[in-house]
């Protein structure tokens, strides 16, 4: 019994993807033209002002450092987002958003210095402010990653014209577009920092679906094999198909997803913040999310409309040969 | 297969695995040594990114630019001197830069810096890192961060000449990709001494005399590969002749001022192509090689930066945590115990079947990431979990397909080969595909993505070898048990008629 009935929820489905990449879409613009961009760009990319204390271990040590520059930033009212500090060399970094009033953190940077002076003429601790302007590196990455992707996908398209039908290649081609397209939209709307590593996960992105499509249409050219089963309708074909492949299509994503989860709580406790993981584990928790709803439920219902305009196309081009 | 044949394989296999795994896993202190040397398990060898490691950061100083501390502390006791000395420079935000530098022009000094930080973005771009920034810092100066590509063991300074080897290796590559200005072949002895010495004709741009400059590895030797275009060739082969025949038989590539490398030659270069050796660090060859093509393509930097060669590089934190690295492990191993434990719960004994080939998949994923020096980041563990899935997947799929059978009646015999047919066309066209994509990423990206392409391609090669020897296995290990239906958590329906 075949209680999947996604082919005649087709226009719902189209309405929340179509829902959610409109969101993605004006609240990234927005963002560009009001904010810091399109996405909420991560340490590597974003543009920030930062206080490097320099101190010598003789007079302080780490934690020292850290509570004084705390307890002024605090006199002064602001609030740095990231802090990093020195393995080897007796140095910490906090970093600002450009948003923070520069002359609020100069008067954090003069308290701290009256703190942690040694009174010398040569000083060996002190506070220096610094506006730092990022360049895209990432862009870089970027670019060969979306030749690599674009390769990919095409790749996928012609073995799937070859293998399969060509209904299933396109649908199998829409797959790999809609789940990158609301993969992304989740970053734009959540503001989640995009890294580097964001890249690398659109591209698992890419690989799920296509493992997931390579379950789902496996399954209907199995089931399109047997003659009784062929001669169901489109829809028929496609939510039994959908529904005996669900388990296969989704075991990779949900354990994909689960270890997301376990990164959350375990690299929160590693960086003593959750802000600091959003960036790696949101992106997994978004690629494996966007490959759960477009594989499973998004591309069934599609293509049953794909499988439908083919085999219209094939009855009436058969009959046409045939006269 | 008889009770001792399959209980040999199966205890020679498990016996492997455990051996490898002890190796994998395990790092001590050699007896005897006192402390000295160390075995490094593979696991602690494995490069890791800098969300794991932490970052090295290192600001690069304009000619005439100081920083605060620098100039503070460059100040002359004597007030006469102090006077002139202040009076050399401008304080603009919080470096110092000196007058005569500066000029009038305060901008065109700042679209210098920021045209040069978009050129070292290009040239540490070519490293393949897995992340990095290079960004204009206070207008005047540049900062450029790199992962500390630590091994565990550096790390964790267990290894402390593995940790100096890699810091040198950081220095080194900010050094020679920061070198400033034009490129150069100079010969002090044949170069033509009105200008400068420089081997090529004054009239000919050096950008034209190359075609590309890269950097190959051949048995266990790096060299930088050039290749020149038909003027190089020409040019090349009218002024060798001359260094053949002179005492000091070495081309000079210099960059700026300074030599970042030298050709000795005993014969004249007449092909297009040539070879600069080396040596075995391959990093090394890498930096000559991008810092040499980025000013042959006439992508030179208008600044000289760090000109005492006294560049201060500051090692971070990991972003993640210092411990990052032990709770990605952690994550990793339950990752692991989760996929066993769901197997065995679902398929009983069959689900150690698949344990088996859980635990080759993984010590296969730590050998190729210690041998190909694969970088470990979050998002290649991630990779490595997606190749794990995908094992375990295809692995479940088939199982399923089996049970399918059985409940048609089928004897095990005929449902595990009914089965194996079933999901045969899918799980090869699934595995093709992953396979020649992960490729196609390992080639073309660089840093990050093509470290998940590599490890995917790796994890798609050995899920489709797993998924046959499973059904090895299947047949060894359940060959000597009476009820297979059972072994596998199966049941049989059987038909009415029968």
């Amino acid at each position: 019994m075949n209680k999947l009935k996604l082919s005649s929820r087709m226009h719902v489905m189209i309405i929340v993807s179509a829902i959610v990449i409109a969101i993605g879409l004006a609240v990234g613009l927005i963002c560009e033209f009001v904010a810091d961009g399109y996405f909420n760009y991560g340490n590597e990319y974003k543009s920030y002002q930062s206080v490097t204390v320099k101190y010598s271990s003789i007079y302080f040590n780490e934690d020292t450092v850290k509570e004084v520059c705390d307890k002024e930033f605090k006199s002064a009212d602001i609030s740095y987002y990231a802090s990093v500090c020195g393995e080897d060399k007796d140095y910490y970094e906090f970093r600002f958003s450009n948003g923070t009033k520069t002359e609020k953190i100069q008067s954090a940077i003069e308290a701290i210095d009256l703190k942690i002076s040694d009174g010398t003429e040569h000083p060996l601790n002190f506070a220096t402010y610094h506006k730092v302007n990022a360049k895209l590196g990432g862009g870089y990455s970027l670019k060969f990653g979306a030749i690599a992707l674009a390769a990919s996908v095409a790749f996928q398209f012609i073995y799937f014209v070859i293998r399969y039908r060509l209904t299933a290649a396109f649908a199998a081609l829409l797959a790999d577009v809609h789940n990158i397209g609301i993969f992304l939209s989740l970053l734009a709307i959540t503001r989640v920092p995009v890294g580097s590593s964001v890249f690398a996960f659109a591209t698992l992105t890419v690989l799920m679906t296509m493992i997931g499509c390579s379950f789902l249409f496996g399954r209907v050219r199995k089931n399109n094999k047997d003659e009784a089963f062929a001669k169901l309708g489109a829809n028929e074909i496609s939510d039994t198909s959908a529904q005996e492949s669900l388990f296969s299509v989704c075991v990779s994503a949900v354990a994909f997803a689960a270890v997301a989860c376990l990164a959350l709580l375990f690299l929160s406790i590693s960086a003593l913040s959750v802000a600091g993981v959003l960036a790696s584990v949101f992106g997994a928790l978004f690629a494996a999310i966007a490959t759960v709803y477009g594989t499973s439920f998004f591309i069934p219902a599609v293509y049953s409309r794909f499988k439908r305009i083919g085999d219209n196309f094939l009855q009436k081009h058969g009959k046409k040969s045939k006269k | 297969m008889g009770k001792i044949k399959s209980a040999i394989i199966t205890a020679l296999l498990v016996a492997a695995i455990l051996v490898l795994a002890f190796f994998s896993l395990f790092s001590w202190n050699v007896p005897d040594s006192n402390g000295v040397e160390r075995y490094n398990s593979f696991i602690s060898g494995i490069h890791m990114g800098g969300d794991l490691t932490g970052e090295a950061s290192a600001v690069l100083y304009p000619e005439g630019v100081l920083s605060a501390e620098k100039y503070t502390n460059g100040k002359p006791d004597d007030a006469d001197k102090l006077a002139e000395y202040e009076g050399n420079y401008k304080q603009c935000g919080s470096v110092y830069v000196e007058k005569e530098v500066l000029g009038e022009d305060e901008k065109a000094f700042k679209d210098k810096v920021s045209k040069d930080a978009e050129i070292l973005s290009a040239r540490f771009g070519e490293k393949g890192y897995s992340s990095y920034s290079v960004a204009v810092q206070d207008d005047f100066t540049i900062k450029v961060t790199v992962p500390t590509n630590f091994s565990y063991s550096a790390y964790t300074q267990k290894d402390a000449s593995a940790r100096s080897n890699e810091t040198t290796k950081i220095s080194r590559t900010v050094r020679a990709l920061s070198y400033g200005g034009e490129l150069a072949l100079i010969n002090k002895e044949t170069g033509r001494p009105n200008y400068n010495y420089i081997l090529t004709n004054p009239k000919v741009e050096v950008t034209k005399l190359f075609k590309s400059v890269t950097k190959i590895k051949r048995s266990g030797t790096n060299a930088v590969k050039v290749k020149l275009t038909d003027l190089g060739k020409s040019e090349f082969a009218e002024f060798t002749p001359a260094i053949v025949d002179a005492t000091d038989k070495t081309i000079g590539f210099y960059v700026g001022g300074k030599q970042l490398v030298g050709l000795t030659i005993s014969e004249a270069i007449t092909s297009k192509t040539f070879y600069i050796s080396v040596g075995d660090d391959d990093s090394l060859a890498q930096d000559y090689a991008i810092t040499l093509a980025s000013v042959a393509k006439g992508n030179a930097l208008s600044l000289n930066y760090n000109p005492d060669d006294d560049i201060e590089i500051v090692y971070l934190t990991p972003a993640l945590g210092e411990h990052a690295a032990i709770y990605l492990g952690v994550i990793l191993l339950l990752a692991v115990v989760g996929a066993i434990v769901f197997s065995i719960v679902r398929y009983k004994k069959l689900g150690l079947v698949n344990t088996i080939m859980i635990a080759i998949y993984s010590l296969a994923i730590i050998v190729a990431m210690l041998l190909i020096e694969i970088q470990l980041t979050v998002a290649v563990a991630f990779a490595a979990v997606l190749g794990l899935a995908l094992m375990c997947g295809a692995n479940f799929a088939l199982f399923e397909a089996v049970r399918k059978e059985t409940k048609k009646g089928k004897t095990m015999q005929s449902a595990v080969k009914s089965g194996y047919k079933s999901v045969l066309t899918a799980i090869l066209d699934m595995h093709v595909i992953l396979i020649v994509v992960a490729l196609m990423i390992a080639l073309i990206c660089k840093g990050e993505l093509a470290a998940c392409g590599l490890v995917f391609f790796i994890a798609s090669v050995a899920s489709y070898i797993l998924y046959w020897f499973t059904r090895f296995m299947w047949f060894v290990i359940s060959s000597p048990v009476k009820d297979k239906f059972k072994f596998c958590g199966f049941k049989r329906e059987v038909p009415l008629d029968e």
